[in-house]
């Protein structure tokens, strides 16, 4: 009895390597691991990756995060030895921070190597690959390229009499508004709360960065900076003039926003725009697929306003950054798979999935491109204009902070003024801190 | 070596999970330890010097101090009350009683989210019925004088249950005899409630006072479902050490922020168990008088 027991457990202890036995001549199946936010066009990825599984044979494994947790969860990662993917689509204000902290494999030699770095839109090279930007040093490849642009009412704007009133009442067409003072004059026509009718939804969030992302691309049309890209300073330039003319202005526009127009974040003004109620609607352009399924043509998309001559665009998507703390083998895997699907033709059929935008400039520029979606047009001429918020390592401070002081005067805490003073002494503080302030 | 033998698992644990972090936590304040960079310098005081400095901890202190004081009050009042008069029996006690725990049977952070729909100013519920009854509508989450009520609100509404529960157990830990005594010496019902109810209740409301301040100074899930940690207007302690942490990666300065905030919670606590002894050692020389 006792050898019979002996041979079971002894037969039972053998019975993972025999297993192994069975299945010894297969190699372990050779997997790339990427992670994103958890939207649309990370099923579109995992869609392609399948494309590449059946041309080489390596797996492409997409695991989405939710927005909410995304970037936690990363940093908390490259927090390990060896990180849990091989891959991470990283936001373009995080490349500073992965790449002077040894997170991002460098890839200034390979990234030219692996796509015409012509063919790439030189602002979506700037901003989602460089770092410093402008520097030719890369730390991403490109992926998602996006922007923020605005989707409005096309019924509402086509309709006669909508256009007649607009008419004698501004003394000119009824048109989506190609500068921000005309943009506030169809907000208000627009504007009737006791119809439940609003003229603007924009990005007021307080949650991650929607704030700053809405209101830096007014300042910036206003004339006002974060900072002196080269001094870091910020004292004068956050603060100036035309920067509190900007949040001023931002005020202007939430007189003819919904009730909680002071606090939107992304799904919030698809939300506003969506459910019938508001004009025109300020929201990344991956965002904007939503809207077509949910409205159709009664939707139509414009670039962002500009003010006198300058027009400026807050830069959004991410570039594929490969992490350099995995296996150098899996870095190789990752490179495979990132030029693979850097190629033209790999691209074409990225811009089929849902919000998947490209920085090819010849697919760009192509007529193909512009209709195949009704928002495409606007991004495509969105792209010229993009400009980021600040990329170094302590921009979630910054970023903070601006949301923070921005916030108060937007709810009528701070003046614009006094809220800007002491945004700009927190940035110089957090740049002082970081070693980064040269005066 | 067997008794050893059998508190050694506990004590492992508790080492493992409570002591160890708790020490690890205090040196980590003083150094400049971020989130994922792993590198750890020796930062001296600077933490400590950063948290005394910047308006921020001081204002985080404020907003806290003010939730603790607001929520508990109207708990212990709201709890007391709801105790008192579910008291006696009646019909349907045990059903009203059950529907009323209800609140506090559920997770925070779930029930923010509820509320953060209920409380949306352009959509919420609650708006639509003040909108349907011809009143105003405030903007509850958006307005800065109005978020903090609104975190105050669902606060209340989740924890008075507690306070009531506690409070009921004290009232019905009352003999009955002192009741019929006071009721022989004609006592009004004021002089019974100040003089019996009230006194003999005591203990177990300081035990659920200290437990509810304890808690309400951890405040974090329902500013972070409601109006996120980065508000001025409803930044806790709580929040702000998680958006230390973990949104600026300055573990460092989380760290010890976290320290401060343990000292504010012991020593509160302090006074609170202190104040419980007092009350029963003054109960016992009463009880030894009689």
């Amino acid at each position: 009895m006792k050898t019979r027991m002996i041979g079971i457990v002894a037969a039972c202890a053998l019975l993972p390597f025999a297993a192994g036995c069975g299945s010894g001549g297969d190699k372990p199946k050779q997997t790339v691991t990427i992670w994103w936010a958890q939207w649309a066009p990370a099923d579109g990825l995992q869609e392609l990756g399948q494309e590449f599984e059946a041309e080489t044979g390596i797996a492409v494994k997409v695991h989405q995060i939710p927005w909410s947790s995304y970037q936690d969860q990363v940093f908390l990662d490259f927090g390990s030895k060896k990180t849990s993917f091989d891959v991470v689509v990283g936001d373009s204000q995080w490349i500073g921070r992965g790449a002077t902290n040894g997170f991002y494999l460098e890839l200034t030699d390979w990234l030219p190597t692996a796509v015409d770095m012509s063919t790439v839109h030189p602002r979506a090279a700037r901003y989602l690959c460089e770092y410093p930007s402008g520097s030719g040093r890369f730390f991403a490849a490109p992926c998602e390229t996006d922007a923020i642009g605005f989707a409005y009412r096309k019924d509402w704007f086509e309709d006669a009499k909508e256009k007649e009133a607009f008419r004698l009442k501004y003394g000119r067409e009824l048109v989506p508004p190609e500068t921000w003072d005309d943009f506030l004059e169809v907000a208000e026509f627009f504007a009737r709360p006791r119809e439940k009718r609003y003229g603007c939804a924009i990005l007021t969030g307080r949650a991650y960065d929607s704030l700053v992302m809405g209101y830096q691309q007014i300042m910036w049309s206003f004339g006002g900076s974060w900072g002196d890209q080269t001094t870091y300073a910020v004292n004068g330039h956050a603060n100036s003039d035309a920067a509190v003319e900007a949040l001023w202005f931002v005020k202007k526009l939430l007189k003819f926003s919904p009730k909680n127009g002071a606090d939107l974040d992304y799904g919030q003004t698809l939300e506003a725009f969506i459910n019938g109620s508001t004009a025109m609607s300020m929201n990344y352009f991956a965002f904007f697929p939503d809207i077509v399924s949910n409205i159709g043509d009664k939707a139509g998309f414009f670039i962002m306003p500009r003010q006198g001559d300058r027009r400026v665009v807050s830069l959004g998507g991410q570039g594929f950054s490969i992490s350099a703390k995995t296996s150098p083998e899996q870095q190789e895997l990752a490179k495979k798979f990132i030029a693979w699907f850097l190629q033209e033709k790999v691209q074409r059929k990225w811009i089929t999935k849902p919000a998947g935008f490209t920085a090819n400039t010849a697919i760009l520029g192509s007529e193909e491109f512009r209709k195949a979606n009704p928002y495409n047009a606007a991004f495509a001429e969105s792209l010229d204009s993009l400009q980021d918020f600040w990329n170094v390592p302590a921009y979630n401070e910054l970023l903070a902070a601006a949301q923070k002081y921005v916030g108060e005067a937007l709810d009528n805490v701070k003046t614009p003024k006094d809220a800007l003073d002491a945004l700009a002494a927190e940035h110089e503080k957090i740049f002082r801190d970081a070693k980064l302030l040269k005066q | 070596m067997l008794k050893y033998g059998f508190i050694a698992p506990a004590l492992i644990i508790l080492i493992a999970l409570n002591i160890f972090p708790l020490f690890y936590n205090i040196i980590l304040g003083f150094t400049n330890s971020e989130l994922s960079t792993g590198g750890t310098e020796c930062a001296g005081l600077r933490n400590y010097s950063i948290i005394f400095t910047e308006p921020k901890f001081a204002a985080a202190l404020r907003t806290t101090a003010l939730f603790v004081f607001a929520a508990v009050t109207a708990e212990l009042a709201l709890g007391f009350g709801l105790a008192l008069a579910l008291k006696d029996r009646f019909r349907g006690k045990m059903p009203l009683l059950t529907l009323l725990l209800i609140p506090m049977m559920l997770s925070q952070a779930v029930m923010g989210r509820y509320w953060y729909l209920i409380l949306n100013g352009e959509s919420g519920i609650l708006n639509n019925l003040l909108g349907m009854a011809g009143l105003h509508q405030p903007q509850w989450l958006n307005d800065p004088g109005l978020k903090l009520v609104s975190v105050l609100i669902i606060d209340v509404w989740m924890w008075t249950p507690f306070m009531m529960l506690i409070a009921l157990a004290g009232l019905n830990s009352i003999p009955q005899y002192i009741y019929e005594a006071a009721e022989i010496d004609r006592a009004g019902t004021w002089t019974v409630f100040r003089r019996i109810t009230l006194p003999m209740c005591a203990p177990l409301l300081v035990l659920a006072v200290l437990l509810r301040t304890t808690d309400a100074l951890k405040q974090f899930d329902l500013v972070l479902a409601t109006t996120g940690p980065n508000d001025a207007a409803t930044q806790t302690l709580s929040a702000l050490l998680y958006q230390t942490v973990f949104k600026d990666s300055r573990v460092g300065l989380g760290c010890a922020y976290a320290c401060i905030i343990l000292v504010i919670v012991i020593a509160l606590a302090s006074v609170f168990t202190r104040y419980i002894d007092f009350i029963q050692s003054k109960q016992g020389k009463t009880n030894a008088a009689r």
